[in-house]
């Protein structure tokens, strides 16, 4: 019986801290994010992750939505399939009003759940062209592969005079994206798409493909991939005797791509943002994150640290209004707000969801990396 | 040239692959434990290497020893501890199985928590390629890829043939309840078995590290070509699963001559559909009859 005796208060105690964790947990105002967590894109996870984290902190610090802001992870692996998965379950069971996505086809997939449950699927990452047209629910705060595409162009062929393309796509919807935009703008550029080969999202043994690429002879090869992948391209290409010029889109601005030998030199577009800007978002924001991380943020890190500062300045209107924090009242809230302090200045959503941005071409130098060219000032 | 050029790739990757699908074959040929777990051996040699060797700058000798090391004791401790205690106490197939893929995964994390979940690579002037004549270009990497395929497959065949340790490993493969009658131990033999077939995967995974690069995944692709090698060689051969990982190597490049690299890998699912229809045992298995 003295077992019982000292097992039941145990038991009275334990559930009391349930219920008062169960209590703090209910009093938090919950975000979700779909983000690769696993699997070859994973680091990418831990940059969005770090952006979302810093501006989750700068909104409790400012006791901004009156209780504690927290994000709920799920992990993607950037896939689709578990995408939807990790949706439903930050929509059914978390029953978050508000999600960030990255990735083109993850996006894609979770764009559905979002309309249907009407929560806001917020983008930083992918940048495939038919991210503008998923829907009401969906926004963008990353410029998509149009502007990407169309802002290195100029760059490539009127200054360095470099015409003839070879482009290696990954076969998703971003690679399809960036193919189609290549296409078409090319020929207006004054340039050719001499060849376009697409990889599978798992190949990793790329000494084949460059044997292909040397065999067109191109003045630049364009890589629309992503992760480990486009890394394992740039070396083995390199190794593999391609001298040319490596261009890409905004996934080449992770550290892993930006440190390998043989990356140096390639040229890769971002939105241009002004680290050393005085206006008091941005410098917040870098200061705190140099002090945190010693180095200077990237624009992926923007983004996911806008897209949770723009939730923390919706949710912060509709509590002053005594509205409930719901999809469709941030929905309505963004179209009534018009535009927001964020990162590198005032935005302004387009009606379809999507941010319009400078853009800047960065080189890679081996040394952090520098601006070559801004476009759209 | 182009035709030349991917001749001679699809030889270094086969070569890799060879290596690769021996060890995997070996070890389920002998002990029927499908090993999914090889992925993460060839992972764990390859980490060990790359961090030896290119962050902690030990001499490349060294490297290599302490990546065998490192092999052979995951291998050791996989069929000790975890594969034989299942066996033990049920001895499902299916149950081994999934503790292997479990295990898999969980190393996969395990590195990505310790070396980060981005790419890695060796850095060695052995990887770059040299123009040995106009359009056509080889990495001293290639050399040294066939170099060691040539040289561990005949010392397994040698071993396996000319030893009582590796008659004894094929006589497991054929009856352990024999092996026992005649006083082996059938437990000591399928550590064995273990540490070799563990081995045969470093060379491989060091080359690979310097050749490709690495990331935490990478186990997936290596069991997908184990795989398939072990099936087109005939499961148990291991001539069958180094003439099949060779056989893979060439056809994966081939392809790229008449198709888009999206089908490099399906080609290899293609070759294998068309042994598993047109010749179930491979390229040496032995036809079974029930």
């Amino acid at each position: 019986m003295a077992w019982i005796l000292k097992l039941v208060p145990r038991l009275v105690l334990g559930a009391a801290g349930i219920s008062v964790a169960t209590a703090v947990l209910a009093a938090d105002i919950t975000i979700g994010a779909a983000f690769p967590l696993s699997g070859p894109n994973a680091s990418y996870g831990d940059i969005f992750g770090s952006g979302a984290n810093l501006a989750r902190d700068h909104i409790n610090e400012d006791n901004l939505l009156g209780d504690k802001l927290r994000i709920q992870y799920e992990d993607t692996q950037a896939l689709p399939q578990q995408g939807v998965i990790s949706m439903n379950k930050l929509v059914n069971v978390a029953r978050v009003p508000y999600v960030l996505s990255a990735f083109t086809g993850v996006s894609k997939a979770i764009s559905t759940a979002a309309a249907r449950t009407k929560t806001v699927a917020v983008n930083g990452g992918g940048v495939g062209p038919d991210l503008a047209s998923l829907g009401a629910y969906f926004w963008n705060v990353i410029p998509l592969a149009t502007d990407e595409v169309k802002a290195i162009l100029p760059y490539l062929i009127k200054e360095k005079n470099l015409k003839k393309f070879v482009l290696i796509y990954v076969d998703d919807p971003l690679g399809e994206g960036i193919r189609k935009e290549l296409e078409t703008s090319l020929p207006k550029a004054g340039g050719e798409l001499a060849e376009s080969l697409s990889v599978p999202a798992t190949m990793q043994q790329f000494a084949g493909i460059a044997a292909r690429v040397r065999a067109a002879n191109p003045d630049v090869i364009y890589i629309a991939s992503y992760g480990s992948q486009q890394s394992q391209m740039i070396k083995q290409f390199r190794d593999n005797g391609i001298k040319q010029q490596i261009a890409s889109y905004s996934a080449f601005s992770i550290p892993e791509t930006n440190a390998l030998p043989q990356a140096k030199g390639a040229v890769y577009t971002t939105q241009n943002i002004d680290w050393k800007s005085a206006d008091p978002v941005t410098k917040r924001f870098v200061d705190d994150y140099q002090s945190k991380y010693n180095k200077l943020p990237s624009a992926y890190i923007a983004n996911y640290y806008n897209a949770v500062r723009l939730f923390g300045l919706l949710a912060s209107e509709l509590k002053k209004k005594g509205e409930a924090i719901t999809g469709e009242n941030l929905l309505r809230q963004r179209n009534e707000t018009k535009s927001f302090d964020l990162v590198g200045g005032k935005v302004t959503f387009a009606e379809n969801g999507t941010v319009i941005s400078p853009m800047q071409v960065n080189e890679i130098d081996g040394a952090g990396g520098k601006v070559v060219s801004v476009t759209g000032k | 040239m182009l035709v030349v050029q991917l001749f001679i790739n699809g030889i270094q990757s086969g070569a890799l692959y060879a290596l690769i699908a021996v060890g995997f074959s070996l070890i389920f040929g002998c002990t029927r434990i499908f090993h999914f777990a090889h992925g993460a051996t060839f992972t764990i040699a390859a980490y060990i290497f790359y961090y030896l060797y290119s962050m902690a700058q030990f001499h490349w000798v060294l490297a290599v020893l302490a990546s065998t090391i490192g092999a052979i004791i995951f291998g050791v401790v996989l069929d000790r501890w975890i594969y034989a205690p299942i066996q033990r106490h049920e001895g499902s197939f299916f149950t081994v199985f999934v503790a292997s893929l479990g295990i898999g995964i969980i190393v996969q994390n395990l590195i990505g928590m310790i070396f980060g979940r981005g790419f890695v690579s060796v850095a060695t002037p052995l990887s770059e390629s040299v123009e040995l004549m106009p359009g056509l270009f080889v990495a001293p990497l290639s050399g040294l890829a066939i170099i060691c395929m040539l040289v561990f497959f005949f010392a397994l065949q040698v071993f396996l043939n000319r030893t009582h340790i590796g008659i004894a490993m094929r006589a497991l493969s054929e009856n352990p309840a024999l092996v026992r009658i005649y006083g082996l131990n059938p437990r000591h033999l399928s550590t064995m078995v273990f540490a070799i077939g563990s081995v045969l995967v470093v060379p491989a995974a060091i080359l690979t590290g310097a050749g490709s690069g690495l990331n935490p995944a990478i186990a997936h692709h290596v069991m997908l070509i184990s795989l398939a090698a072990t099936i087109v060689g005939g499961v148990g051969s291991m001539k069958g699963a180094a003439l099949a990982g060779m056989l893979l190597g060439i056809t994966e490049n081939f392809a790229l001559i008449y198709l888009g690299p999206q089908w490099s890998e399906a080609v290899t699912f293609v070759v294998l559909f068309l042994f598993i229809l047109l010749r179930p045992s491979g390229f040496f298995g032995r036809a079974i009859a029930n």
